[in-house]
Formats: structure tokens, C-alpha cells, sequence
């Protein structure tokens, strides 16, 4: 399949060898259905097809490169890193020359922020809310652009790699305790993890719920980190198999081609809507969790 | 017959008729839930905005189950 003339081996080349080489399994196994279903079906599954990246490329193009290479292993940093640069970039510009009447681009930033403190506040409370926004806020900046930018062509969602969501998660989990500690006290803090017991009943049922109470805040950052995970990593493999079926189905009819038909392109508007949800659910369920570590006094009149 | 079962439950496909019917419960759950929120959104329009936070950190954990399945099929990748 990859044999032909120059000019068709530099755009074979663009095409990462995954998807070639899986609309080329795809190819061969309509040809000869006869071969053991559940070996085929494994080595499909062995790999999940996902979109190239100018990573993964510039190390398909220079395998002798050693630098490549490890960027290559550690290409969720690179993004990060990339998508940080992008992020301080825009708001920086947006914020140089600030004024009472603002420009356009000034006019979207606080557009962005006046909808995130809405949505903050509305959990947390006008004055918490506002104390808490910065992390919040950017976190969900953070994520939207992560999510986003594997829908962009040659570009990779670090997000879709668990270390990631979990790293994430990680932050908020140690936000959420600290905050609990601060605002809470010592003694509070474990009073609110026997699950603030006020009888004899709610004092005899401590010893159930400070186990389950601990285990609960573990459990809390895990879920977190599966579901960002899970979600974008799934978009993006759904993606790759769009991509594949897209390829395949042309590779069937006319061997050796590299046309394909776009049939991803239906889930690509599905993950747009898709990615921002996620964030805004990572968003409101750390606002959510440290909502249940305030003081009560503080947020009995907003619920 | 019992064989060809245990070589279905071992095999991949097992994971991906699992997946599907992780998704039947979401989408019923889901489905109760948004219907409700619409209904009180219906009723009460002036704490809409409300009830779409609640409705959307619910539709959330609803969805995770189905992520799980996911994940644990990737996993078994």
C-alpha cells in the first residue's frame, strides 16, 4: 500500500502509518474474512486508533533523532506547554491596554470571566465565590483549551492521557483539604469528616461514617480524573476510528489510495459541545466540593 | 453452546456489549433527569438558571458510569 511514485510517498507520509496501516487491516480482512475472529479482532483493539499529531510526525519523519524521540514520549508537556504560551499570550494582549469602555478583545475576556463568576457564585456564594475564583476560573480556562485543542488538525488533547486529569485532580483535591483545614480549623475539619454529629445517634454512627467520610474524599479526585479522561480520550479514539472507517471504506473499493471519506467529521461538532460540558462539569463539581467544606453560617442563606 | 459463551465473555466483545449496556441505564437516568429539570425550569423560570447547575453536576455523575465502562474496556486494551 505505501509503494508508489515520489510525489505520492511524501503525502503517504503526511497520513501517520496508524491510520494506513489500519485501513490497510481493514482492506485485508474483507479480503479474507476467513482468518480467527478473535486474534483479528485483538490485534485491532491492541492499538486504538487516535489523530496524528506533528509530535508523533516529526518523530515518524527523523526515527534517528533522539530529541524527537523524547519529545515524542513526553508530548502531553509539549501541548501543555504550547497551550499555556497560547492562553498567556491572548489574555495578556487582552488585558495590556485596559479601559472603562473596552475594545474588542478586552470586551470577550470579560465576557469569559463575568460567565465564569456567574456560574462560581451561584455554588458558592458572592463572597466565597469570589475568594475562590481564581483557581476556579482557571482551571476551567485551562481545560477547555486542553480539550479543545485536539480538534485542531496536527495538534493532540493532553487531556486525554490520565496523568494529566489526575494531576488536576490532585490540585483540587489538596485546594479543597487546605481550604477545609483553613477555613474549618483543625478540630472542625474532623468534626465535618465524622459528619458533623449533633446527638447520641450521630455520635454512634461515627465510627460508620469517618471511614466512609475519608474514603469519600479519596474517591472524589479519582472520579474527577476518570471522567475528564475518559470523555476526551473516548472523543478522540471515536475520532480516529471515524478517520480509519473513512479511509477503509475507499481502501476496500480502490487499493492503494489514500483518499478517504470524512466520516468523523459529524463527532467533531459532537466533541466541541462535548469538550466545553466536560470542563464546566470539572469546574462546578470543585466548586461543588469545596461548596461542602464552608462554614455553614456562610452558605445556609444561599441554598 | 457453553464453550462459545466463555470464549464471548473473554473475548473484546464482551467489553463492548457491556459498554452498551452501561449506556441503556445512563440514558434512562439521563433522560429521567433532564426531563424533570425541564419540567421544573417549565414551572419555575425564574430559578432556571439554578436548576440547570444541579441538573448538569447530576447528568455528570449519571454519565461517569458509562465512562467507567469505557475506561475499563480501554484498560482491557
Amino acid at each position: 500500500m505505501l509503494e508508489g511514485t515520489a510525489s505520492m510517498s511524501i503525502l503517504y507520509s503526511v497520513i501517520p502509518n496508524v491510520v494506513l496501516q489500519a485501513g490497510e487491516h481493514l482492506a485485508s480482512q474483507a479480503a479474507s474474512h476467513a482468518a480467527d475472529q478473535t486474534a483479528t479482532a485483538q490485534a485491532a483493539s491492541a492499538h486504538p486508533p487516535e489523530l496524528p499529531n506533528f509530535v508523533h510526525l516529526l518523530h515518524e519523519f527523523f526515527p534517528d533523532s533522539s530529541l524527537f524521540y523524547n519529545l515524542w514520549q513526553i508530548q502531553d508537556l509539549v501541548f501543555i506547554v504550547i497551550i499555556i504560551a497560547v492562553i498567556a499570550a491572548f489574555f495578556s494582549a487582552a488585558t495590556r491596554k485596559m479601559s472603562i469602555i473596552p475594545r474588542r478583545l478586552q470586551c470577550m475576556v470579560e465576557m469569559i470571566v463575568e460567565g465564569l463568576l456567574g456560574v462560581v457564585c451561584g455554588i458558592l456564594g458572592e463572597k466565597n465565590g469570589r475568594r475562590y475564583f481564581p483557581f476556579l476560573g482557571s482551571l476551567f480556562i485551562f481545560i477547555i483549551c486542553m480539550n479543545w485543542f485536539g480538534l485542531i488538525p496536527f495538534m493532540k488533547s493532553p487531556s486525554s492521557n490520565i496523568l494529566v486529569t489526575a494531576s488536576l485532580a490532585i490540585c483540587v483535591f489538596i485546594f479543597v483539604q487546605f481550604t477545609a483545614i483553613k477555613r474549618l480549623g483543625i478540630k472542625g475539619f474532623f468534626f465535618h469528616l465524622m459528619g458533623e454529629p449533633r446527638d447520641a445517634v450521630g455520635w454512634a454512627m461515627v465510627p460508620l461514617f469517618l471511614p466512609l467520610h475519608i474514603l469519600e474524599e479519596f474517591i472524589k479526585p479519582l472520579s474527577l480524573a476518570c471522567r475528564l479522561y475518559g470523555n476526551v480520550y473516548g472523543e478522540d479514539v471515536l475520532l480516529g476510528v471515524g478517520l480509519v472507517l473513512g479511509i477503509g471504506m475507499v481502501a476496500v473499493v480502490w487499493p492503494g489510495t489514500f483518499i478517504g471519506v470524512p466520516l468523523h467529521l459529524p463527532f467533531v461538532l459532537l466533541a466541541i459541545l462535548l469538550s466545553a460540558i466536560q470542563a464546566l462539569v470539572f469546574t462546578l463539581l470543585a466548586s461543588v466540593y469545596l461548596s461542602m467544606v464552608m462554614p455553614h453560617e456562610d452558605h445556609d442563606d444561599e441554598h | 453452546m457453553e464453550e462459545q459463551l466463555a470464549t464471548f465473555l473473554t473475548s473484546q466483545g464482551a467489553y463492548h456489549i457491556g459498554i452498551g449496556l452501561a449506556a441503556i441505564g445512563s440514558g434512562l437516568g439521563l433522560g429521567m433527569a433532564v426531563s424533570k429539570a425541564m419540567e421544573a425550569m417549565g414551572r419555575q423560570p425564574e430559578a432556571a438558571g439554578r436548576i440547570q447547575t444541579g441538573m448538569i453536576i447530576g447528568a455528570a455523575f449519571i454519565e461517569a458510569l458509562t465512562i467507567y465502562a469505557l475506561i475499563s474496556s480501554f484498560i482491557r486494551m
